[in-house]
This record gives C-alpha cells, sequence and structure tokens, in this order.
C-alpha cells in the first residue's frame, strides 16, 4: 500500500475532528475488509492522507431492542449479527443478510458500518492501476461510466444517473425492508436518514466530517415474517447479483402489511411500493405474489447487457413472498 | 493388486507432508537473498500501440531504484513459438503488455517508480475478435504473421508435426452416413488455470554470461532449456525449482517472468525477485485457448462416425508459445475419442490483441472436444444413440492406431477401457437416469435435473525423454537425481516409494535430490500425466541399474553370479540361500554405486478417463447445479491411492468442469481491459459448494514398466465440461452450447429474458 | 504477541519497524520471517492469508499490523509443540488423509480449521464446509480436507 499517517480514534468526537481536519482526505478504518483493499487497488480518486482505527471506540456494538426500537451500533460485527439470538428470532432478515456476506474470516472482522458504507464493486471502477489502468469514470469525477457502453452484466436496473454501480451491501437490503434508518454524526451534532435515502449514484450522504454511529428500525410485528434471498453465481463469497428482503405481516392468510426491498439493483436497496400496495389486502398466494413480483420489476430499465437480473429479481420477490405463508 | 507390493499402492505418507503442514516449505516468494532487491513491471494501458518515447529519468532517480530498463535497454531476447515475441518491445499487443522494468531495494519504491515513468503511446487499431483478425485489412500485429496467422516455428514435434487431421475421403464418409450435423461450436470462454502461487523467479546474474534462477514451475528443468533459446543461446542458465504452489501446465515453459528477474539482475549485479500478483497473473500470465469451429460429421445408426471435417480456428491471444503443440495433441486425442477413417479437420492458429494462451490441463484436446462433442451430439439426438454407449464404442481398443502430435501412426497397446467405462456408468446410475436426448432424468417443480457423459484420453503419457541417477550408499540408503517439483500431484514421494520397491529398503531410506539443473540429468518434467510412465521409467531404470552394479560387486563376495542376487533392507543375499548374505557396506565406505536411466518417448499407450456428470437446473433463475459427478479409468496399478484421489477430484480445479458453469475470463470488448482480474469477479469453486465425487478407478496391468501403472492426472479436468453442455441441454429440453451455462444463458433458451444487445464482454 | 512470544516492534521506516501501512502479513512474513503464511491475492478474497487474531480466523493481508498491539497472533508455525515439536492433531490428520497437493493453501485452511474446531470441537461436515468456504483450493484437496477435520475432530468423515 502507499503511505498513509494512521491515527487511533478513541471517542466518536475524535474520530470527527480527525476527519473535518483532513476535510476529505482521511479515512475510517473499521474492519478494514473494504478499505484495504480500495487502498491497495488506489480506487478513490484521491489516496488519502491518513486513516483512522475506529475499533478501540467503545459503545458502539450494542444491539438492543427497548421501547418499540431495535438499534445497533456500526461497529457490531457482522458475524455478532449472525449470532445473536434476538436477531435470529425476531429479525431474521437482518441477520441472514449478514450471514450471507463474503466468508467466514471477512464476518469476524466485518462491521455493520462498514457493511453500509463500502464502496461499489463496478469492475471498470475497481480495475488495478498495475495492469494498464487506473479507469477513469463519472464516480471518480472524470468522463463517462464506461459500463454503459461496455460489460454492464452486474450493474444498476433501475434509477441509475451518470454512475450505473449497484450497492452492494445486504444488510442494506434487510435494512430498507425493516424500515431502517442510518444514524450518522458529524460536527453538526447527530442526525438520521432512511436507509433507502442514504445512497445516490455517485456517492453515499456522508458528508465531510461525518460518520456513521449505528442504525435503528422500529420493533417488528410479533406476526410478521420475514424472508432474505440473495441470488449469486456461487456461495458464498459472491456478492448479490440481486436480492430481495421481505416483511410480510398476514392475519388469516389475508397480507395487512408488506415491506420488499430489492438489493443489487441500483445505487441504494430499493422499496417496491406498488408492489407492496397491491399485495395489501390480498390473500397471500403465488398468484398475487406472481402479480407483486411483475409489479416490482415494472420501472426496470435494462442496460444492453443485464435484462436477465429482471427475471431473477421476480422470482426472488415471488419466492421471498411466498415464504412468509 | 497392492497386496504383491511392499510400497506401492499403500498408502504412505508424503515425505514433503511434515514441512507443508507446518509452513516450513519455502515457496519462491518465501525466499530471500541477501541483497536481493525487488522487480516490478510497467504494463500497457491499450491493447494495441506503439511506444514513441519512454522518459525514465525521473525513475531512475528515486532513491531506492537500482534499474529502469526499457526496450532499448534490453538485448534481442525473444519468446514464443515462432520466437516472434521480444521481452520488451516498441510495441504492445494487449492491456497489461510488457512496457518497463524497475528494479528496486523495496517493492514500495519499485511500484513508486512505476509512477514516474512517462510513456507516450501512438494508439493503433485493435482486434479481439479472432475472425475478424482473420480478414483481410485487420490490424496486423506482427509483420512475420501476415493476416495474424501464426505459423508454425520451429515445430516442438519433428518436421512432420500433426497441423490438423486429415485421412481417407470425407466426402465419401459423409455419403455413408445416416445422418449429416453441422453448425459452428465454440470454447472461448479462456478460463484460467489459476494456481494459488503467482508466478515469480528469483535471478541472480554471474558475470560474464551465466545465471542461476529460482523458479516456481512444475518442470523446472524446462525453464533452463527454454530460458536458454529464449537468450539467444548466449547465457548459460542454472534453474532450481522449490515447492510450486500449483501450476496446471501453465508455468510450463513459461519464460517472461524469469526474463524480467534475469535481466534487471544483469542490470544491477544483484539477485532480483519478481512476483506477479495475483491481478497480473489473471489479466498477463497463461489463459486457456479460445476456440471456435465450423464443422460438418457423419454418423451411421450404429454409432459409427463416418466423417469429420471443419476448419477449427484457435485463438492464442497476443502470440504463441505452445499453441501448435495444443493444437497437435488436440489433433492426436480427437482420434482416440472417435475412431473415423474420414477426417478433413483443418486448424488455423490467429493471434489478437488480449492476453495470451497457453499450457493448461487438457492441452489442447480439452478444448476441442468442447467444440466437437456438442457437433456429436447433435448427430446422437437424431439417431437417438445414447451417448454413454457411443463414446465406450468409439473410444481408441488395442490394435486401432492414431495420427499422434510427431505425424507418425502409432498403434494403441494398451488396455480396453470399456470396463472402467462400464463400471462408471454403473456407479453413477446412467442406465436409470439416461431418458433420452433433451429429456431430465427427474422434474421437482421449478427445478430440472439432467446427465451428461464426456470422456477424454492422452497419448502424452508416455511423452518426451527423462533421465535419472540413482545412488546408492554403503549404509543402506539411496537417493535419486531428478529434476522434478512438487506442485501438487505427490509424485516425488512417488519416486522415492518406486525405488523402495526396487531396492527394497524403506522409505526412510530413499530421498530425491532438489530439482538442480546443475546436477540432474535431462527432465521433460510432469506434465501430460508422464510422471508415472515416463519419469518413473527412467527412476526405475536407474535404480535397477544400481541394483545390477551393486550385484556385479558384491557377487564375488558371496560366490554367486549377479542374477543370483536379491536385496532386502540393506542386506543382498543368494536367492537359493537366503542366508549367505551380506550388508550393502560391503561395496566399500569409500565408494557409491550409480545407476542411470533414461526413458525414450513411447506414444503407444493412451490413459482414459470417462465423467458422469448430473446437474440440476433451476428453471426460475436460470441457476445450474453440479450435483454429482463419477469419474472412471483404468490406471493399471495405483502408486499411491490418496494421491491419485487428488487428481481425480482435480476435475473441479484448473478451468475443468467448472469452465462449463461459471469460470471466464471477461474483457471489455471495446478497450480490452480484463475486467474480471481478481479472485472476486473471477469465479472459482468453493467448500460450500461441492459435487458428490465417486471415482472408479480399475487396476489392469499396463506395459509399461515394472509397476504396470499409468498416468491419469493431467486428463482430469477435461471430460467435464462439455459433459455439463449435455446435462444442461437435457435437463432443460432445449440445447446449450454456450460456455459457460450462466443463468443468463439458461433464462435465454426458457425465453425468459432477450439476448444481450450487444457484446460488452467476453463472447 | 505472535505464537506465545511477545514481539515488541517499534513503528518507522527503518529494517525491522513496521510501517503504519504495512498488513499483518507482510510483518509475519518479512519482519518476521514466518512465511508459513501466504499471501495469494492480498485483497482478502482467497483465504490463503488467514491467522488466528484472538482465536478468530481473520485475512492477515486485510489487518494492519499497527492495530493488532496487545492481540494474539496465531499462525500456521504455532500449531505445533514449541518444545516438542509434536503436531496438532490437525496436522497429523492431514498428513494421514494426505489433505493437501502443491500446500501453497494449507496454512489457510488449517488456521480456518483450527478456528472451528476451538468453537465447535465437533462439528458436522457442513459445518466444516461452511468454516472454510472462505479458502481457495485449486488442486481441489476439499474432500480430503474434509475427511481430515472430521477425523481430527474425533468423527469419521
Amino acid at each position: 500500500m502507499r503511505p498513509f499517517t494512521h491515527f487511533n480514534a478513541r471517542t466518536v468526537k475524535g474520530a470527527c475532528a480527525l476527519l473535518a481536519k483532513y476535510d476529505g482526505r482521511a479515512v475510517l478504518n473499521a474492519g478494514g475488509t473494504d478499505l484495504l483493499s480500495t487502498l491497495k487497488g488506489e480506487n478513490l480518486f484521491e489516496y488519502p492522507e491518513a486513516v483512522i482505527n475506529i475499533k478501540a471506540i467503545t459503545g458502539l456494538d450494542d444491539i438492543v431492542e427497548r421501547k418499540g426500537t431495535l438499534r445497533i451500533g456500526a461497529l457490531t460485527k457482522l458475524s455478532a449479527l449472525v449470532n445473536t439470538p434476538l436477531l435470529n428470532e425476531r429479525y431474521p432478515a437482518l441477520a441472514e443478510a449478514a450471514r450471507t456476506v463474503a466468508t467466514p474470516q471477512i464476518r469476524n472482522a466485518a462491521t455493520l458500518g462498514g457493511n453500509l458504507c463500502q464502496d461499489v464493486r463496478c469492475w471498470y471502477y475497481r480495475y488495478p492501476r498495475h495492469i494498464g489502468g487506473p479507469i477513469l469514470c463519472a464516480r471518480k469525477g472524470k468522463g463517462p461510466c464506461l459500463a454503459v457502453k461496455g460489460d454492464n452484466r452486474y450493474h444498476a436496473l433501475m434509477g441509475a444517473k451518470k454512475c450505473f454501480a449497484v450497492c452492494p451491501s445486504d444488510t442494506a437490503v434487510a435494512l430498507a425492508a425493516l424500515d431502517g434508518q442510518i444514524s450518522i454524526v458529524g460536527k453538526e451534532g447527530e442526525r438520521r436518514i432512511a436507509v433507502t435515502d442514504f445512497y445516490h449514484p455517485l456517492e453515499n450522504s456522508l458528508k465531510r466530517g461525518e460518520m456513521v454511529t449505528g442504525v435503528e428500525m422500529p420493533s417488528v410485528e410479533k406476526e410478521s415474517r420475514q424472508a432474505f434471498l440473495k441470488f449469486t453465481l456461487r456461495k458464498p463469497v459472491d456478492f448479490a447479483i440481486v436480492s430481495v428482503a421481505t416483511v410480510i405481516t398476514a392475519k388469516g392468510g389475508v397480507c395487512v402489511d408488506a415491506r420488499i426491498a430489492l438489493g443489487a439493483v441500483a445505487a441504494g436497496p430499493v422499496r417496491a411500493t406498488k408492489a407492496e400496495k397491491i399485495l395489501v389486502g390480498r390473500p397471500v398466494d403465488e398468484t398475487a405474489a406472481a402479480d407483486a413480483a411483475e409489479a416490482a420489476l415494472a420501472g426496470a430499465k435494462p442496460l444492453s447487457m443485464n435484462a436477465y437480473k429482471i427475471e431473477i429479481a421476480k422470482t426472488l420477490v415471488k419466492r421471498a413472498i411466498l415464504e412468509s405463508l | 493388486m497392492a497386496d504383491k507390493y511392499r510400497f506401492i499402492g499403500k498408502v504412505t505418507p508424503r515425505k514433503d507432508a511434515v514441512d507443508i503442514l507446518t509452513g516450513r516449505a519455502k515457496f519462491l516468494n518465501d525466499l530471500k537473498l541477501p541483497d536481493m532487491l525487488y522487480g516490478k513491471v510497467l504494463r500497457s494501458p491499450y491493447p494495441h500501440a506503439l511506444i514513441r518515447k519512454i522518459d525514465k529519468e525521473k525513475a531512475e532517480r528515486l532513491q531506492g531504484v537500482c534499474a529502469v530498463l526499457t526496450w532499448k535497454d534490453v538485448p534481442d531476447w525473444k519468446g514464443g513459438t515462432p520466437r516472434c515475441k521480444r521481452v520488451l518491445d516498441q510495441k504492445v499487443r494487449f492491456v497489461g503488455d510488457a512496457v518497463a522494468l524497475v528494479a528496486a531495494t523495496s517493492e514500495e519504491i519499485a511500484d513508486e517508480a512505476l509512477r514516474l515513468i512517462d510513456v507516450q503511446y501512438e494508439v493503433l487499431p485493435h482486434v479481439f475478435d479472432m475472425e475478424e483478425a482473420l480478414k483481410p485489412g485487420a490490424p496486423q500485429l506482427y509483420e512475420e504473421f501476415p493476416g495474424n496467422v501464426v505459423t508454425p516455428g520451429v515445430p516442438f514435434f519433428g518436421p512432420k508435426s500433426l497441423k490438423e487431421v486429415v485421412m481417407g475421403d470425407v466426402d465419401k464418409g459423409f455419403t455413408e452416413a445416416d445422418v449429416i450435423t453441422e453448425g459452428t461450436y465454440s470454447y472461448e470462454n479462456i478460463p484460467n488455470p489459476l494456481p494459488p502461487e503467482a508466478p515469480g523467479a528469483i535471478a541472480l546474474w554471474e558475470e560474464p554470461n551465466k545465471v542461476t534462477l529460482w523458479v516456481s514451475n512444475q518442470a523446472s528443468y524446462m525453464d533452463k532449456v527454454t530460458l536458454f533459446h529464449v537468450f539467444n543461446r548466449e547465457v548459460e542458465v542454472r534453474s532450481i525449482g522449490g515447492p510450486c504452489g500449483g501450476s496446471y501446465g501453465s508455468k510450463f515453459m513459461s519464460w517472461q517472468v524469469q526474463s524480467h528477474a534475469v535481466l534487471l539482475s544483469r542490470a544491477t549485479r544483484k539477485p532480483v525477485k519478481v512476483c506477479m500478483t495475483k491481478e497480473e497473473h489473471l489479466a498477463a500470465f497463461t489463459l486457456r485457448p479460445g476456440s471456435r469451429m465450423a464443422a460438418k460429421v457423419g454418423m451411421k445408426k450404429d454409432g459409427t462416425v463416418t466423417a469429420v471435417s471443419g476448419r477449427w480456428v484457435i485463438d492464442t491471444g497476443y502470440y504463441s508459445m505452445t499453441t501448435q503443440s495444443q493444437v497437435a495433441v488436440g489433433c492426436g486425442e480427437v482420434q482416440i475419442m472417435v475412431r473415423c477413417v474420414n477426417w478433413n479437420l483443418k486448424p488455423t492458429i490467429v493471434c489478437t490483441n488480449r492476453n495470451a494462451s497457453g499450457i493448461v490441463r487438457g492441452f489442447g484436446g480439452q478444448e476441442l472436444k468442447c467444440i466437437l462433442i456438442p457437433l456429436l451430439s447433435l448427430a446422437m439426438e437424431k439417431l437417438d444413440i445414447d451417448p454413454f454407449e457411443f463414446l465406450k464404442k468409439n473410444y481408441v481398443k488395442p490394435g486401432d492406431g492414431y495420427i499422434w502430435r510427431d505425424g507418425i501412426w502409432y498403434t494403441y497397446r494398451g488396455v480396453d477401457y470399456s470396463e472402467a467405462m462400464d463400471q462408471g456408468a454403473e456407479r453413477f446410475g446412467w442406465k436409470e437416469n439416461w431418458k433420452g436426448w433433451l429429456k431430465p432424468s427427474s422434474v421437482n417443480g421449478t427445478k430440472r435435473r439432467g446427465v451428461g457423459v464426456g470422456v477424454h484420453g492422452n497419448a502424452d503419457i508416455g511423452e518426451d525423454a527423462s533421465e535419472a541417477y540413482v545412488r546408492l550408499h554403503p549404509d543402506g540408503s539411496a537417493i535419486i537425481f531428478s529434476c522434478v517439483t512438487e506442485h501438487g500431484t505427490g509424485q516425488r514421494t512417488n519416486f522415492v516409494k518406486m525405488v523402495a520397491e526396487v531396492l527394497q529398503v524403506p522409505i526412510e531410506k530413499v530421498s530425491l535430490s532438489p530439482a538442480d539443473s546443475l546436477f540432474t540429468p535431462y527432465e521433460f518434467g510432469p506434465a501430460g500425466s508422464r510422471g508415472t510412465y515416463a519419469i518413473g521409467s527412467a527412476i526405475i531404470s536407474a535404480a535397477e541399474d544400481a541394483r545390477r552394479k551393486l550385484f556385479e560387486l558384491v557377487a564375488p563376495r558371496l560366490e554367486a553370479a549377479p542374477e543370483d542376487l536379491d536385496t532386502e533392507d540393506g542386506a543382498i543375499f543368494v536367492k537359493s540361500n537366503p542366508q549367505r548374505k551380506l550388508p550393502w557396506k560391503v561395496m566399500g565406505i569409500d565408494r557409491t554405486c550409480t545407476g542411470y536411466g533414461r526413458f525414450e518417448p513411447d506414444y503407444t499407450l493412451s490413459n482414459c478417463m470417462m465423467s458422469f456428470v448430473e446437474v440440476e437446473v433451476d428453471t426460475e433463475t436460470g441457476q445450474v447445479a453440479l450435483v454429482r459427478v463419477v469419474n472412471a479409468t483404468n490406471i493399471g496399478q495405483v502408486i499411491d491411492p490418496q494421491g491419485l484421489e487428488g487428481q481425480l477430484n482435480g476435475c473441479l480445479g484448473s478451468a475443468g468442469i467448472d469452465s462449463a458453469l461459471f469460470e471466464e475470463t471477461v474483457i471489455d470488448q471495446g478497450t480490452g481491459h480484463t475486467l474480471n482480474a481478481n479472485m472476486l469477479d473471477y469465479k472459482w469453486r468453493t467448500f460450500a459448494e461441492l459435487p458428490q465425487i465417486d471415482n472408479v478407478v480399475l487396476e489392469t496391468p499396463f506395459a509399461s514398466h515394472r509397476f504396470h501403472a499409468v498416468g491419469v492426472g493431467e486428463i482430469a479436468t477435461s471430460p467435464g465440461p462439455s459433459a455439463i453442455l449435455m446435462a444442461a441441454s437435457n435437463a432443460v429440453g432445449v440445447w446449450l452450447h454456450e460456455y459457460p451455462v450462466t443463468p443468463e444463458r439458461v433464462l435465454k433458451v426458457l425465453g425468459k429474458t432477450a439476448p444481450w444487445a450487444k457484446k460488452g464482454g467476453a463472447a | 504477541m505472535v505464537n506465545g512470544r511477545i514481539h515488541e516492534l517499534e513503528v518507522g521506516d527503518q529494517p525491522g519497524q513496521v510501517k503504519p501501512w504495512d498488513t499483518l502479513a507482510h510483518t509475519l512474513r518479512e519482519t518476521l520471517s514466518l512465511t508459513g503464511t501466504k499471501v495469494s491475492c492480498d485483497h482478502g478474497a482467497c483465504g490463503a492469508c488467514t491467522v488466528l487474531l484472538d482465536g478468530q480466523a481473520v485475512l492477515s493481508c486485510m489487518t494492519l499490523a499497527v492495530e493488532c498491539d496487545g492481540q494474539r497472533v496465531t499462525t500456521v508455525e504455532g500449531l505445533s509443540d514449541p518444545q516438542t515439536g509434536r503436531l496438532d492433531p490437525l496436522q497429523q490428520a492431514f498428513i494421514d488423509y494426505t489433505a493437501f497437493q502443491c500446500g501453497f493453501c494449507t496454512p489457510g485452511i488449517l488456521m480456518s480449521a483450527k478456528a472451528l474446531l476451538h468453537e465447535n470441537p465437533s462439528p458436522t461436515e457442513e459445518e466444516v464446509k461452511e468454516a472454510l468456504s472462505g479458502n481457495f483450493c485449486r488442486c481441489i484437496s476439499h474432500y480430503q480436507v474434509v475427511k481430515a477435520i472430521m477425523a481430527a475432530s474425533g468423527k469419521e468423515g
């Protein structure tokens, strides 16, 4: 790796202060499982001057459900999300999403905050310098997106503008279906933003000097059923080609609440609100699931090579809904 | 079978086991020499360009940099067949081609120096598609190759090196056929053999013209031979091969990373280590050849193939080192699979502006089978012929012949593999599961299963020459001098077993020298499954020679003729009166006894592996999962049961079966960048998705050597890919002909998604 | 602490010192000469560099050495007894089953297996495969590896 200055932050305030001081030229290191790769690959348009270790900050790895809200600290390891009984019992979509991330070694180090903030996997963006790169592109601030004319088999189906990479985070998809919000701390104090609003085609919502401190979501209804399905070429290791998270509540076989999130189809997880509306009030069966699946993907605008993702996404939506039976 | 031997056929621990499992085994990048420098390569961003200007001044001035070399600074050293690829050239021919070399006191400084080299390119038009490259007016990669057709060069296999399969009368053959099918088929996903250890080398130059190289290779003696020619026969090369972290053919006859290290050592007079990163390994080392064939076959109702004619175009990337040899062997191997008397199969090798293809397990035969079997399947389907029966009937039988890679006709004298194939079919349950062409073997909701079968065999199990010495010592021990490295097959221990068996001494008493070309005789290397028969024969012969010499020495002391003697556990005794015995020590403590053995090539034996596969297709997502595999073979005599099993299980590795499921090198068809040059985007099989594998191994003695064994490792990867296409086609009821069978392709044939509007990536 | 021995390393750019951007893999291999841990992809995607950090299997190429202050690292060299050289039962099982071919991925696999048996001394075959799912092997030693681990855990595979 190229040189950088290293700091150990002891508090959130300290970390934010350092970030502000370096004004966009410093990065935070939690699990390091994505950051070190982007540093070695020099994917960021400008190599950072400083790396700030935040693993020593205490109090950011709790999982607590209290007064109708579940809060999870940003430094919670993915392996903890997988193994915590509370999540497995009441928030299985999130536990399952964490379980499908990468590999056991990575989950032992990777954190929820890191998983949400990780950089995109577009193979043009990530193209290494030392084999005839780097490839400049819209995300790096120079030139068009090469995936549009190139190999876009893994790229976005909806809502893309300028950059067509998809959000690689699995936990983000589960959180979107759970109405999750991301807590952010910065110079101006603390704020919360819905997971579905956190991502944009060229970057996420973090302003200079801000860091993610955790997520929270409303407690789930006892009668709700959750599913998380991830389509990959291989298990595990691979990032999602398409993923779906659902939280469906049915009373007497009839759907009273539906939350459906699509992953790996856009810059962030997408709530399929049309599909959700179609389901509410209908018995949960094959036909309803198929109709919802159609509606969920109705807004898809495929590129030259990724139309197949639509069919797979529809299948996953259907199967996820039927899993709630 | 194993009972008649003391060591052969028995499970024995590998001699290098403890070193490997404790981390003590030193692979190339674990070695450090005093004063060693680190080398890095600057690589081209364009697929085709001229270097108009290189300014290396800033790089040279960086503290810690000891040498910066460009095409102007290096001698006219060239590799390839023919030798057209200059080690550093004024022209670059693929994204990733070497432009400059740097040696520095640390890897970081070398990397930093690369950034400081200023290159001005004149970009030239490029060509990526093999047929586009053949068209008049296409961008030309080399002056030596008009029309981008790669010429034969000095053929490796002699003046009559096989370039095509032409015999009999195809027109007559087609008139005899009950069915004729034709079509164009391709196997051009150019997967990567992907050994875990990236290529590298350490070079130490010695004035005036000597170099010692530490290499990672399965055949380190051939490093010496290959580089001798690359260096215009001006440099004396000593190669030392250590444990090799996988090769699967790809490191055999590699020369560029070694040449880079040598040039940098020559320029700095210090040892220089050059190790590729995994990205360089994927983007700039060895890929499988790409193949496309337009062909026609004629078949009779009884499964006889009456004629095969076709044009096989092979894409070798930016140059060829061994592609002509792979074509030659592929042409030979296809005759072993299909006993047809009328052929007109004409290959053309083309170069294009992408990373080069080279040696991988399967060596041309896998490529040809992957495109021919689908065409044969079309005919089989029309005639409703069971593919297992077809392959069994058509596989070479004792007394049949084939023109092998050297253009010479050989009569096969190995065993009939039918029994092994039958047993494989039974273990797999072929009869129960084969429901006919394009019919699933079972349906379960949206999941459909299908079965397929493939076969491969290679008469190179006795290829090329090997030499060995075996030296006996008065203390009852022995050492083998042979230039074989350990690259995963366990052969280094197997050769020890063979000698221990010949000499009847405990395995602990036999050792194998380091693979150092300075003091070992000629060794082509363990490749093409020749280790067991070819290298084994040389080593056994050397042991027998040493034994004979020992008996001649000691016979007078025992008042017997040498033929009357035998030896066990370091004591020589008279066979008819075992009480009369003397220890080896009587040879004299100031003496050793050395035998020499040599193996001459023998192309009359072929191995065989048949693979049966079952896949399950999810018709709603297009996903194809490999459920189970049965491999069947007959290898004469098992030398090491666990080693053998490892080799057969290897069907899942080295760009074999999985090249039909998810392996491919993705290259942007506009810019030439290899998009998946990393271990996430290049797909490999994980522990979590292991299909059930059953290996059926028969032991019918081969007329090979003392132990009647033949090798089988190299071919393990090759029957699988075409079998997967067959199985997936049967599962969904529609022909699938593109490799790999991705979800997108399955959904396409099922009509659930539109075909790609235009190719953004690989074909 | 590496394999039971405490190493005091200074941060700096002289030989023998650790730079802030050195990975744990680099420090183990180059500074401490423990070359048993292999670097294959160097991007956290293949598992060859797996070591134990406070008993957990992690990727040493994706860990900064300076951030391991005060933690316990175990590498493949730390599996056998430092005094007697006696092999860990896991290592012995790998020998008995020839659960390796070229051996390059083997140290990483051993460490993942060690972490598994530590947490789950009696795993099922599925659990073994799951625990090793981040380890790349190209020679296909997988089947024999699973057998060896099951044997080492006391259950024949």
